[in-house]
């Protein structure tokens, strides 16, 4: 048995964490030669940073709670939520402004603390909407899947009301950060989205792999019964997991708001299964226990490479796209899963 | 006639088996009689499991050769086993719980009516048949996880028998069952060996394999020591040959008696007052003082194990308190339990880690605040984990080792160095050493005694007589949930105990 532990110590990975990676790599060097190289410009960079940046917040959240072995329909609708609270709570402020002040402020003028309200205020909500979600899972003791259900409806419910179906503005800030970015060079920048993301992936990572809670989430996703007779109070766990989640899902929501500059009731629609099909597709379990950042941070870019690349494969039908979007997706995850089983 | 008897049913040749580079098994030669009963002996780790998984075709890149009736086969599958004639009857039940016996005896070949109807009268009539011919009279309309283990275990004979095995693979079936059900079980083997099946039985409790083994095969380290008719050989040299030492603590035997000391003159560490839970105990009350050992026997359900549980802080009570130190202990709440030093040893191991985790994970689990800090480093974890593993014995001493790599005695170190991380006031054990072997029972038991004679209360619940009377300073026997006797301060032999369960 020494020798296998000793081989663990220079070769630390196994077939499941290696084979999310080569299917990134596979699916770059292919696009790079269906597209005849353009793919590879720094425009294609831009792009996938800029779209993948509400998926990789989303599915940061959503690693927490895949790990603790729950998990959460939710995050698309929350995010649709916090970006219509948003765009109400910021058309009716500035309204009361413009009569109070009785003159027109020019878009941007906002008050800093009309701001700070338009945007601490629907993230406040998501969390206490995702804490919701995670005590009632506990206290009725149900399967999160059908709270989060649930969730989901009221989540759509409530935008649509709030916004009366209409698309409403949000602030300029939030527009900034979806679409601008710190210039590096005369003609590109990096995304503020990007580097928002990032710090999402870097704090999650810290968390998951070297905090107490990140412990108790893995301990509680691998086997919830051992990990509550070892004192871990699984049910706080994974109530804190789903707020974690509904969360991050509300800052994708606003950036993603931000980034088409208005909240409309079609955006966020299928936010939920690509955020999924990130974390699944970088190998983390959807039984909990197995999993984490590094490998969520794979997944979204196969994801991001794969939506991005096959926009720019001219000869593929527009009506074809979304059916090769759904085949090569099946493949990737296919790949990974019987890989991934090698251990 | 004599060569009927005498041509092997089943043959293996130089069967091994590695996982990664390490050897499971190699070169073992093993054959199978018709009607016979051979039982399969060894440690933690000598390959008994590996070669019975390569016989029921779990295994199916094994090296070396089988035969059946002479002819060579290749076991790609359990299903290829079983259509060989193989059955198995696994450790862990794996019966489905929810669906009647009838059901389960005819799980995946139902008999079928007219336009594909499950035939359900032709099935109860069937179940009921194929059941009173291992002479059980139940209702087979039953749920199975509402019948007693012994029923369970026949249900999953029955199956096998039925879907044609000539031979049945019997994984340690007595670990789960009282003596009266054992007795039951051997009955069954020896009508089962008249119609000619071979039964391959594994165990390790040796009086077993003496009682119904014909012939007996010693794995020792992955090879086959010796194979000999089961009349030449006696306990004393089968654990002899098994472990390769002496035995160090004399084991208790059927006959002899221990003396338990009179009772503690300290101030009790856990008194518990009127404990009730429905459908497990009723009315219980007993204390156990520093530096002693309670023990509660019982046959299976009797409700001695669900006590354990609720002692230790980690089940719900219907009336009743339980004080340590004279200040209550909230019930089910482990976390303060655990806080206040009253640690939980679940008999059934898949409950007390996370076998997929690393073995440093599962050791730190409960004490992460005050053990490691508010930041988590592996490095910071290891250092702190090796010499605990190295303290409790545990081999491989390695802490990034998954955790379901190790043995079930190793398994069982894990959990014991877990709760070395904080104070031990109270330690529950519920079946401590069930499926283990003598020599990984020796190192977990004496880890247990070492904790007593620091000062620990020990309360030490188990179904095995032997393991109770070796350890413990006072016995209370459950039966239906309520205590019938408690022994303390007297000569106690194994027959006056089973007599009062």
């Amino acid at each position: 048995m020494s020798q296998a532990g000793e081989k663990r110590s220079w070769w630390p990975w196994s077939g499941g964490e290696i084979a999310p990676l080569a299917s990134l790599l596979v699916l770059i060097v292919f696009f790079a030669v269906a597209t005849g190289g353009d793919f590879l410009k720094m425009a294609t960079v831009m792009q996938i940073l800029r779209q993948g940046s509400a998926w990789a917040i989303v599915a940061v959240g959503l690693t927490f709670v895949l790990l603790c072995g729950e998990i959460d329909l939710s995050v698309g609708m929350m995010a649709l939520w916090g970006a219509s609270f948003c765009g109400w709570l910021f058309t009716r402020l500035t309204e009361d402004t413009v009569i109070a002040a009785g003159a027109t402020p020019a878009d941007g003028e906002a008050g800093l603390l009309i701001v700070a309200v338009c945007l601490l205020l629907p993230l406040l909500s998501c969390l206490v909407l995702g804490l919701i979600t995670g005590g009632l899972t506990i206290w009725a003791a149900l399967p999160s899947f059908i709270i989060s259900l649930a969730m989901m409806n009221v989540a759509d419910g409530l935008s649509s009301y709030v916004t009366q179906s209409a698309a409403l503005d949000v602030p300029e800030i939030l527009e900034v950060v979806g679409n601008r970015g710190v210039a590096i060079t005369e003609t590109r920048g990096l995304p503020y989205s990007a580097i928002l993301a990032a710090v999402f992936f870097l704090c999650g990572h810290v968390v998951l792999r070297h905090t107490r809670f990140g412990r108790y989430v893995y301990m509680t996703g691998g086997n919830r019964e051992a990990a509550r007779l070892a004192g871990v109070r699984t049910g706080l766990v994974i109530i804190v997991c789903l707020a974690i989640s509904a969360f991050a899902a509300g800052v994708a929501g606003l950036i993603e708001a931000g980034r088409l500059e208005k909240v409309t009731q079609d955006q966020n629609a299928d936010l939920l299964l690509s955020a999924v099909a990130c974390v699944v597709l970088g190998g983390t379990s959807l039984f909990g226990g197995i999993g984490g950042m590094g490998r969520t941070a794979i997944g979204v870019l196969t994801f991001c490479v794969l939506h991005v690349g096959l926009n720019q494969i001219q000869w593929i039908p527009d009506l074809l796209r979304p059916f090769v979007m759904g085949a090569v997706l099946m493949a990737a995850l296919v790949v990974n899963g019987v890989f991934g089983r090698q251990r | 006639m004599s060569t009927v008897a005498t041509a092997p049913l089943l043959s293996g040749r130089q069967i091994g088996k590695r996982f990664g580079g390490e050897v499971a098994l190699a070169d073992v030669d093993f054959e199978l009689l018709p009607g016979e009963v051979h039982g399969l002996v060894g440690s933690n780790g000598a390959g008994k499991s590996t070669l019975m998984k390569i016989l029921a075709g779990a295994l199916p890149d094994h090296e070396g050769t089988l035969a059946i009736d002479g002819r060579e086969v290749r076991l790609s599958s359990p299903q290829a086993a079983l259509a060989h004639g193989i059955a198995m009857v696994y450790q862990e039940l794996s019966g489905i719980g929810c669906l009647t016996v009838a059901e389960n005896l005819f799980l995946g070949r139902q008999p079928v009516a007219r336009a594909g109807r499950v035939d359900w009268r032709a099935m109860r009539s069937k179940a009921k048949a194929y059941l009173a011919e291992l002479g059980l009279e139940i209702d087979v309309n039953r749920q199975l996880d509402r019948c007693p283990l012994v029923v369970r275990q026949m249900v999953e004979i029955a199956r096998g028998l039925h879907s044609g095995a000539r031979i049945l693979i019997l994984d340690e079936p007595t670990s789960a069952l009282s003596p009266p059900e054992a007795r039951r079980l051997f009955e069954l083997v020896r009508q089962l060996k008249e119609r000619g099946v071979a039964v391959v039985f594994i165990t390790h409790f040796i009086e077993d394999i003496l009682e119904i083994c014909d012939r007996v095969t010693i794995l020792k380290d992955g090879r086959r020591l010796e194979t000999r008719p089961a009349a030449e050989l006696d306990k004393r040299y089968i654990v002899h040959r098994m472990l390769g030492h002496e035995m160090a603590v004399e084991e208790v035997g059927y006959e002899a008696s221990v003396t338990l000391p009179p009772p503690s003159r300290e101030t009790p560490r856990l008194v518990a007052r009127e404990l009730s839970s429905a459908g497990a105990f009723q009315e219980i009350d007993l204390e156990v003082s520093p530096g002693e050992c309670l023990g509660l026997y019982g046959f299976v359900g009797a409700g001695h194990q669900e006590l354990a549980e609720a002692l230790a802080g980690a089940r719900s009570l219907d009336a009743g308190g339980i004080e340590v130190d004279g200040s209550p202990l909230p019930a089910d709440r482990p976390r303060t339990a655990i806080h206040r030093g009253v640690l939980f040893v679940a008999g059934d191991r898949g409950r007390a880690l996370h076998l997929g985790a690393e073995i440093y994970k599962n050791v730190t689990l409960a004490h992460l605040a005050k053990a490691v800090g508010p930041l988590l480093t592996r490095k910071a974890e290891e250092r702190l984990v090796r010499p605990l593993l190295e303290q409790v014995g545990c081999r491989p001493p390695q802490p990034r080792l998954a955790t379901g790599n190790l043995s079930g005695g190793n398994q069982q170190k894990v959990v014991v160095a877990r709760w070395l991380l904080g104070p031990i006031r109270v330690l529950v054990l519920e079946e401590p050493t069930r499926g283990m072997d003598v020599g990984a029972k020796e190192d977990i038991m004496r880890l247990v005694a070492k904790l007593k004679s620091e000062g620990a209360a020990i309360i030490l619940a188990s179904i095995e007589p032997e393991l109770l009377l070796a350890h413990s300073d006072r016995i209370l026997v459950m039966r239906r949930g309520r205590v019938t006797h408690a022994f303390s301060d007297t000569e106690l032999d194994k027959a006056t105990l089973v007599r009062y369960a």
